[in-house]
């Protein structure tokens, strides 16, 4: 996948592939509790309802905002420049990636690092600074690992959630050719002393440091990273220059409510009650300080997102990218996040892909959903992912994006449910048939024409009598 | 027309629905009082893998940082900055350096604003008398608060920021040493930051 050429429209062959990738299988296998049960934890510390009652404040928040997101930018662009900063305002990617390439420039920048964002995934920052001469050096561990393989985060949170311990040891092998061929790296802690070996040294050769912004604070113009590692503190306090990567949403009025979204950002996305480093900044170094960088800047980007303003996709500018939803969806858990084919996987990706992309790219993805709700249960920001993923597919169908086959079949059952009788008679002798191949096991290993569905599991053989024979006979 | 301008008319005709700026609730964890604070302080620190040891004057640090530092196996070096409260301290035999966080640093001491009960965060701020590197370059990270300083919750830390009347470069929340579990899934201490931190707790202080 490069980020101009999305595999979105190839979903089914990529989740195909990802099915019988087996090293892939054993990587989310390996993931897939963590995230839920640290959840469940670290919500049942709370009082009772009370992560719930932050979560209709966050909700009721973020809507605030995106009902006076104009007067909030503005209101913390003036501060910024107050403190000394400079923002930058980008329309599209494009546009983000001028900006960037040109303080790096103006900064006689070689080498820039790189804290985590996933706005500088969305805008092509890496192979942009390469392109012309600039080395970018990724310093988040995941993030660090896929850049030396070559590939983009499967996961908003844990970028290279996909990669098994055996990988992270080849890459480290090829990557540190200085280092000696006969070294012991079978533990991970030895892994992670090489990494943080090799990493410290950059960190005081870059020109430039990049991290992106979980929060941008209007009131006081600070911009928020939470962090665990402490590798987006090193990036933006050693380099001469900070760039701060930030979509235009990313806006809350207060530091209160920033403290309000960060009680349900950190037990959402790990289960931790807080993550290890959340920092607050505010322009460059003060005239007495002695570290620091001597400039800040921002970088707002819309690339579509006011577009979204007003419109049914409107609530999807609440996400404050914790994760949840991926870390939840059943579809996720089995196929991975590089099948999605863009930047942003999981159930927030198949709301926010097409709207940044455009549904004839993106729209495979709202249709990779069983509609199972638990996206929605889990959001911290109570974001309708499943009625939002639906008013993509109406839309698909509108513009005749859907495949042949679907729409006929739509076609066939929109008749048939427009004529009950016929409807019933049908789900009666199809259900007869289910009954009869099913005799005795309770279950069909296949099934005529849903050979996707009984490839990997069974299906349950039907049991007593139709929903309306039922109903019919609880009614009397 | 400026890209600015261009982003802002189209947020401005967006018409996104009208939404009231509410207070949200606070959680009853970031709502404590006195001797609860403390122990809530106290024990979220150690959840987050953090150690901490209690003293009963700022006095009684060097003793007590030389102590830590010969059962860590450490040097008896030391790296901070100009912070009034350490500079009339007798640090005795430990070797004393003074500025901004090198490439390598054994161990680093801090002086946190506040501390938040809440979730064991320390509050720093940047500055000549705590640089910001300090807390992000010392393998082991020491820091010293006062009691009186340990707020409940963010909208007291927030609330004492504001009428201290700081403005620094960063305010820096840190909860536990640096980790990472982007290596097999599996959480370990020591990512990039301190692998490990300490924080003496200094008994009083003025509320």
């Amino acid at each position: 996948m490069s980020l101009d050429n999305p595999t979105t429209p190839q979903f089914k062959a990529n989740a195909r592939q990802a099915l019988a990738n087996e090293n892939l299988q054993s990587a989310l296998r390996g993931a897939r509790n963590g995230f839920v049960n640290g959840r469940a934890a670290a919500r049942a510390k709370l009082g009772p309802d009370e992560f719930d009652a932050l979560r209709d404040a966050g909700r009721d928040l973020k809507n605030h905002v995106l009902a006076n997101l104009g007067d909030y930018l503005e209101a913390y662009e003036a501060k910024v420049t107050a403190s000394g900063g400079h923002v930058h305002w980008a329309e599209t990617a494009e546009d983000a990636r001028a900006i960037v390439l040109d303080i790096c420039e103006q900064a006689g920048a070689k080498t820039v690092n790189k804290g985590k964002t996933m706005i500088s995934e969305e805008c092509g920052i890496n192979d942009h600074l390469a392109a012309h001469g600039i080395k970018p050096v990724e310093t988040d561990l995941g993030e660090y690992i896929i850049q030396l393989r070559g590939e983009h985060p499967s996961h908003i949170i844990a970028p290279a959630v996909h990669v098994t311990v055996p990988e992270v040891r080849d890459a480290f092998m090829e990557a540190h050719p200085h280092l000696d061929a006969e070294r012991d790296l079978s533990g991970l802690d030895t892994l992670l002393a090489e990494a943080r070996g090799e990493l410290r040294a950059k960190y005081f050769e870059a020109e430039v440091g990049i991290t992106g912004a979980n929060m941008l604070i209007a009131e006081t113009g600070q911009s928020i990273i939470v962090t665990n590692e402490g590798n987006g503190d090193l990036s933006q306090s050693l380099p001469k220059v900070h760039i701060v990567m930030a979509s235009i949403e990313k806006i809350v009025p207060t530091m209160e409510d920033a403290g309000t979204v960060l009680r349900i950002l950190a037990r959402s996305a790990t289960g931790q009650d807080m993550s290890v480093y959340t920092t607050l900044s505010a322009g460059p170094r003060r005239a007495e300080d002695p570290d620091g960088p001597e400039e800040y800047h921002v970088v707002l980007l819309d690339n579509g997102r006011s577009n979204m303003l007003g419109t049914e996709f409107q609530d999807m500018l609440r996400c404050i990218r914790c994760g949840a939803c991926i870390n939840h969806c059943p579809v996720y858990q089995t196929v991975g996040g590089h099948a999605y084919g863009w930047v942003y996987p999981g159930p927030m990706g198949s709301v926010l892909t097409p709207s940044l992309i455009g549904v004839e790219e993106g729209g495979q993805l709202p249709n990779a959903s069983t509609f199972c709700g638990r996206c929605e249960d889990v959001c911290p920001m109570r974001i309708p992912l499943p009625k939002m993923m639906r008013h993509w597919r109406e839309r698909e169908f509108e513009k005749k994006l859907t495949p042949g086959a679907t729409r006929w079949g739509l076609g066939v059952w929109a008749w048939f449910a427009r004529r009950p009788a016929l409807y019933r008679l049908g789900t009666r002798m199809g259900m007869a048939a289910l009954r009869v191949m099913g005799r005795g096991r309770g279950k069909l290993a296949s099934v005529p024409l849903a050979g996707g569905w009984t490839g990997s599991r069974d299906m349950p053989a039907p049991q007593g009598d139709t929903f309306m024979a039922q109903y019919k006979r609880a009614q009397r | 027309m400026s890209a600015r301008d261009r982003i802002l008319s189209r947020i401005r005709k967006a018409e996104a629905p009208a939404a009231e700026h509410l207070a949200a609730p606070v959680p009853g964890i970031a709502s404590l009082e006195g001797a609860a604070r403390i122990e809530r302080f106290c024990a979220q620190v150690e959840a987050a893998s953090a150690t901490l040891s209690r003293l009963d004057s700022f006095e009684a640090l060097p003793a007590a940082l030389a102590d830590e530092l010969r059962q860590r196996n450490l040097p008896a070096a030391i790296r901070m900055g100009a912070d009034p409260d350490f500079a009339h301290l007798d640090f005795g035999g430990l070797q004393v350096s003074h500025g901004p966080g090198r490439i390598e640093e054994p161990a680093t001491l801090s002086r946190a604003t506040f501390g938040m009960a809440e979730t064991g965060s320390l509050v720093l701020l940047s500055g000549p008398d705590n640089p910001v590197t300090l807390t992000f370059l010392g393998e082991t990270h020491f820091a010293v608060l006062q009691e009186s300083d340990v707020k409940a919750g963010f909208e007291d830390v927030f609330a004492g920021l504001r009428a201290a009347g700081h403005d620094p470069r960063t305010v820096n929340f840190v909860t536990g040493p640096s980790r990472s579990a982007d290596i097999g899934q599996t959480l370990q201490l020591g990512a990039h930051g301190p692998v490990a931190l300490h924080v003496f707790l200094v008994a009083g202080g003025v509320e």
